[in-house]
């Protein structure tokens, strides 16, 4: 298992070199100079420095004709790993404690990329939808253990969690369990039944868009 | 869909694969994932030893000094065993003193070594009531990925069965002892223990060599230890669900069918070493 | 002195073998080749041997073999911060924890993270910080741990290297890898990359010009964002230190490039061209 290679006289990998030729990919590495900014727009996965485009990230070189004059140069890697919530970010999260104010949440996807860490965010009572906000109770739109659509508004401030909203049509609770363990299906924008019991539960139910199934 | 089927639902995404008898990283329930071994590559312990058993990796490092034994057994030296869990090994461990996980692992090992009667003591004595061997076992874990206490029985016994001590005697006109590193020889190992690690499923499903992810969801473990005579060490169910007494026979079979695995694995790689040199 | 209730305790006091050794070990000599062959006076570097992504519960990682000193380095995050301040609004924040196994040196090491380990931390976490786009990460944290397994000299260049590696391996946005390498001046020769023994014995009488050297160097920017110095050096003698630490990270750097683009390609084929 333990391999020796001298930095000078490095054994050439056949294979990988024969990858390399092959492939018209270019592999980067952090702090690799790509190109200059009159050649190519900065993408992601890169930083300017002094008129010339670097690579921030061990990954694959890709360069993209947008219909700009200039094709944008980007980094990619297998996945999008570093993403974070951002502001208008969709994500879906789930439920973990209620109260009459807000309920406590936890991110699990950006858009459709998984989270390996978890991130804590907060649905206030206000933002759970856009009409008669006065009128919302949080344990009638969300029950712990409910997965939901939401979308980030804010990063938070100092002791406050990302905040999130389903003030949309497109959001709210997509996946829940009734009382009696079963997953319940939405009957209406504010109801869900459980296919056992056939009760009814609130919940501030999304309508689901096809694009978001994916997730 | 699978990916966000995983995340969202975790049990229902493992009952989903054990209805089917296999699961979610393919084995069938009954089957531990690949175990390697690699010993002797610490050169500054006097024994040591890398185990795999799938992705779960722990390192065991033997570390031998001299020390007076006690008053109430002057005939018998020491054996220190300590795991640690450090922050490295998983997201889950917290950089500080060892958690409930590591000190409940270090007494686990500390109990097999006692009753499985692995190592003499009495075998670690140089002089009576004057001087002994203390053996420092430690045993860290790399990558935490379940089924940690066979790993780190693994390990341990890789690594004592790779010690090598260095000859001391006692200089009679000082009574001090003296040390000669270049003469060495190994340590007499009485005993192959190997441990064999279960987790219940929903109190009836049973499965062996749990992913940690597995061993988060299960609702009982059990962690059953056996020697080459298929004598039970240890028998390790902290909490969780009942056990049914047949079940509990199955397991022990299990375990000495994987006791009889495992060393032969040690002896082949202890004799691959041994050709190498 | 208080018990600590959460290990397993041997006798209270024990000692090492390597002080009753019976002849004493020869001291170095300061002439002529060193012990493992390579040459005194010039950029000769142990070979090394690096891996990508081994531990398989963190989001990067990486393992080092220079002779025989081993370290592993993970990475985990970014995730949320655990301690919050106005800082970590607008940027991230970067931790080290280095630690040695308790095996890893001749003599046993403690369980317990000495003021080495600390100070070993510190300066990690100063030769790294400067090449993480930390603003890339607002509200989280970035953790960074590096395991000695086996010390046998250069420890905090080789660290450097290594967490640099699990961090690019994790997909950290940096500016630049980090790349790290020492010297151990010994009165007018020098030796580069020392080992344990090298580190610690001073054989020349002279106590002018002893000392020892780590430089943490961003090699495509040509920075040096982290340096470490011990011992009594003189200035020239210094700068010509940190010259052929430069010129030692260049060595490796060719390496450190091919074990990435090898963790890169085993995790994906290239992505369409579309």
């Amino acid at each position: 298992m333990r391999i020796n290679a001298s930095p000078s006289s490095q054994p050439i990998d056949e294979r990988s070199t024969l990858l390399e030729n092959m492939s018209p990919m270019k592999l980067c590495v952090p702090g690799d100079k790509l190109c200059s900014v009159e050649d190519c727009i900065p993408g992601t996965g890169v930083y300017l420095r002094h008129g010339y485009i670097y690579s921030s990230l061990a990954g694959y070189v890709l360069r993209k004709n947008e219909g700009e004059e200039l094709p944008v140069i980007s980094v990619v890697r297998e996945t999008e790993a570093q993403l974070l919530p951002d502001v208008g970010a969709i994500v879906t999260c789930k439920v973990t404690s209620i109260n009459p104010r807000f309920a406590k949440v936890h991110i699990l996807y950006v858009g459709s990329t998984p989270l390996k860490d978890r991130f804590r965010g907060t649905i206030r009572k206000e933002d759970v939808r856009a009409t008669e906000k006065d009128k919302v109770e949080t344990y009638k739109s969300f029950r712990p253990g409910d997965i939901v659509l939401a979308k980030v508004i804010s990063l938070g401030d100092v002791q406050s969690n990302y905040l999130l909203t389903t003030a949309e049509n497109e959001l709210g609770v997509v996946v829940a369990h009734s009382e009696a363990g079963a997953q319940m299906i939405p009957i209406s924008w504010c109801e869900m039944q459980c296919p056992r019991t056939h009760s009814k539960e609130f919940r501030k139910v999304a309508r689901v868009q096809p694009e978001y199934l994916q997730a | 869909m699978a990916a966000g089927f995983k995340t969202a639902e975790p049990l229902e995404y493992h009952r989903s694969f054990l209805k089917e008898n296999c699961r979610p990283d393919g084995r069938d329930l009954s089957e531990f994932r690949a175990t390697t071994l690699n010993i002797g590559s610490i050169s500054t312990a006097d024994g040591s030893a890398l185990v795999k058993v799938g992705n779960t990796t722990v390192i065991c490092g033997i570390k031998a000094e001299l020390a007076n034994p006690t008053v109430e057994a002057p005939g018998k030296g020491y054996i220190v065993p300590n795991v640690d869990l450090p922050p490295l090994c998983s997201s889950r461990f917290r950089p500080g003193p060892p958690g409930e996980q590591a000190q409940a692992a270090s007494q686990f090992i500390a109990d097999v070594i006692e009753s499985s009667e692995l190592i003499h003591t009495e075998d670690l004595c140089i002089e009576r009531g004057k001087l002994c061997w203390v053996l420092y076992c430690d045993i860290m874990c790399l990558d935490y990925d379940g089924n940690l206490l066979d790993a780190c029985v693994i390990a341990l016994l890789g690594a004592l069965k790779n010690t090598q001590l260095p000859e001391v005697t006692i200089n009679t006109e000082t009574s001090g002892p003296e040390v000669n590193l270049e003469k060495r020889h190994g340590l007499q190992i009485h005993k192959h223990p190997v441990g064999a690690s279960f987790c219940v499923f929903d109190d009836s499903i049973l499965i062996v060599d749990p992913t940690a992810e597995e061993e988060c969801l299960s609702t009982a473990q059990l962690t059953v230890v056996t020697d080459e005579e298929g004598r039970l060490c240890s028998v390790h169910k902290p909490g969780g669900t009942s056990l049914s007494a047949e079940k509990l026979q199955e397991f022990i079979c299990r375990a000495t069918a994987r006791q009889k695995e495992i060393q032969k694995l040690i002896d082949k790689v202890i004799h691959s070493v041994k050709t190498a040199q | 002195m208080p018990t600590d209730t959460k290990r397993v305790r041997g006798p209270e006091v024990s000692q090492s073998p390597l002080l009753f050794v019976s002849k004493p070990a020869t001291a170095l000599p300061s002439h002529g080749p060193r012990t493992d062959g390579r040459p005194r006076d010039q950029v000769d570097v142990r070979p090394v041997f690096v891996r990508c992504g081994l531990v398989s519960q963190a989001k990067g990682s990486a393992y080092i073999e220079a002779g025989n000193t081993k370290l592993m380095s993970c990475v985990y995050g970014p995730r949320e911060t655990e301690r919050k301040d106005e800082t970590d609004m607008k940027c991230g924040r970067l931790t080290t924890d280095m630690r040695f196994a308790p095996f890893s040196c001749p003599e046993r090491g403690s369980w317990i993270q000495g003021s080495q380990d600390k100070d070993l931390s510190l300066m990690l976490h100063e030769s790294l910080q400067p090449a993480v786009c930390l603003h890339k990460y607002p509200r989280s944290q970035i953790e960074v741990n590096v395991m000695v397994l086996e010390n046998s000299g250069s420890v905090l260049a080789h660290a450097v290297t290594c967490a640099s590696l699990a961090l690019a391996d994790a997909g950290i946005e940096m500016y630049d890898l980090v790349l790290g390498c020492a010297v151990r001046q010994d009165g007018s020769s020098y030796v580069v990359d020392p080992t344990y023994k090298e580190e610690n014995s001073c054989s020349s009488a002279s106590s002018e010009n002893q000392g020892g050297l780590t430089v943490a160097f961003l090699p495509s920017l040509n920075q040096i964002s982290g340096l470490q110095s011990d011992g009594e050096m003189t200035e020239e003698t210094l700068t010509a230190g940190v010259r052929t630490c430069i010129e030692g990270c260049y060595k490796i750097y060719p390496v450190i490039q091919q074990a990435l683009a090898k963790a890169v390609r085993r995790a994906a084929p290239p992505p369409s061209e579309s």
